[in-house]
């Protein structure tokens, strides 16, 4: 737990934001915004960064292949843009914002598995060109994904 | 006090694999809407090869072209693992599933149907174990009995896990099956001297295993394939 706050830290201050430790096992960075679906995202002016949470790959598995869609292509908010493969799972992500695809993070082809040991930094999976800055309010900030994620674990 | 949860089952004989894909489209649509409860598919197809999302083709040892000599199909899917043989004798299982309803992520569910596989082993003395990393499915020792290959879209699960009763063993030379080069496949016939009841009964029991894993409270057992892969027709 220790190593993983000392972590937690290390990102948030590269990052600039403040982290809260949390009772539960995932790490969750206070200053991004997260779908329900997991995914995590940074907000920029108008281009946004996003990946999937430590809940995420947490629960995942071992990430051995990150699908990544081309440049240029349009996401929207709640739909499917790529996917990741562990265990034998392929699992789609979703945009948690709607935009245009500027860049992709073709590490992660070489390197599936910065998606588990850096979800929020080296694990980035694509930036886009926003087209709707309004959306990024339908999503949960820090402390409502922390419960969310807590309601769904409880489940089982 | 929590809400029962029902599994509803299809028992559907042996479908040709794009049916059974169209029909799951259709499934999970159906259950991302809520319009179905938990769907369980029981099932076996005809000799057909099929590759996951990554297209491992270079594992498919004989030419594509040959297939149909061999009276089999190959199909490229959207699910996670690596190429394998599903043919008749192997029982077969694509649970229909929420995930989010039940809290659980892609390991746990890979790792929930592994210990399904595994239980109803144990029925006829088979002592399987699962995968060790990297090499998700059900062994017995060295050799794999059952497989998986898996894909969740938008919470909601399809494809799922293929168990070797008594499959013919030749097809899987024209491959690497699962991408494991040294490890052989095995068979229910082959690890036990058991009398095996009829398959019908075989498919009943592994399904009651999932069943079991996964805590469902209720079961129920739909017998009119029809009824639901006639409904593929009328969409076209």
């Amino acid at each position: 737990m220790a190593a993983r706050f000392l972590w937690a830290s290390r990102v948030a201050s590269h990052l600039r934001i403040s982290i809260a430790q949390r009772g539960f096992a995932s790490v969750v960075l206070k200053d991004l915004k997260y779908a329900e679906s997991h995914e995590w995202v940074k907000i920029d002016g108008n281009k946004a960064t996003f990946g999937i949470t430590d809940h995420a790959q947490d629960h995942l598995g071992d990430v051995v292949y990150v699908e990544l869609p081309d440049l240029g292509r349009s996401v929207s908010q709640g739909e499917s843009f790529g996917a990741v493969e562990s265990v034998k799972a392929t699992s789609d992500i979703n945009s948690p914002v709607s935009g245009k695809v500027v860049e992709v993070n073709e590490v992660l082809s070489e390197s599936p598995g910065l998606v588990n040991t850096s979800p929020y930094e080296d694990g980035w999976i694509i930036k886009v060109e926003l087209s709707d800055a309004e959306e990024a309010k339908k999503l949960m900030d820090s402390d409502k994904y922390s419960k969310f994620c807590e309601e769904e674990d409880a489940k089982h | 006090m929590r809400t029962p949860r029902t599994l509803e089952v299809w028992k559907l004989g042996t479908v040709n694999y794009l049916k059974s894909l169209k029909l799951q489209d259709k499934l999970v649509s159906e259950r991302k809407a809520n319009r179905i409860p938990d769907t369980l598919l029981s099932l076996q197809h005809p000799p057909t090869y099929t590759l996951g999302k990554r297209r491992t083709d270079h594992n498919l040892l004989i030419p594509e072209a040959e297939l149909k000599s061999i009276g089999a199909e190959l199909h490229y899917t959207q699910r996670g693992g690596d190429i394998t043989f599903h043919g008749p004798h192997q029982a077969i299982l694509y649970p229909i599933l929420s995930l989010r309803s039940i809290g659980f992520g892609a390991r746990s569910y890979v790792e929930a149907l592994e210990r399904s596989m595994i239980e109803f082993s144990s029925l006829y003395g088979v002592k399987a174990r699962a995968g060790n990393k990297c090499e998700t499915g059900v062994w017995v020792g060295d050799r794999k009995i059952g497989a998986i290959g898996v894909r969740i879209s938008s919470g909601i699960t399809c494809h799922g896990l293929a168990f070797n009763i008594d499959p013919d063993m030749k097809y899987f030379e024209h491959i690497v099956p699962c991408g494991i080069a040294d490890k052989e496949v095995t068979s229910l016939r082959r690890e036990t001297d058991a009398q095996l009841p009829s398959e019908e009964v075989i498919h009943e029991q592994l399904v009651t295993c999932l069943a079991k894993v996964f805590s469902y409270d209720d079961v129920v057992v739909k017998e009119d394939p029809s009824a639901i892969l006639n409904t593929l027709e009328d969409d076209d």
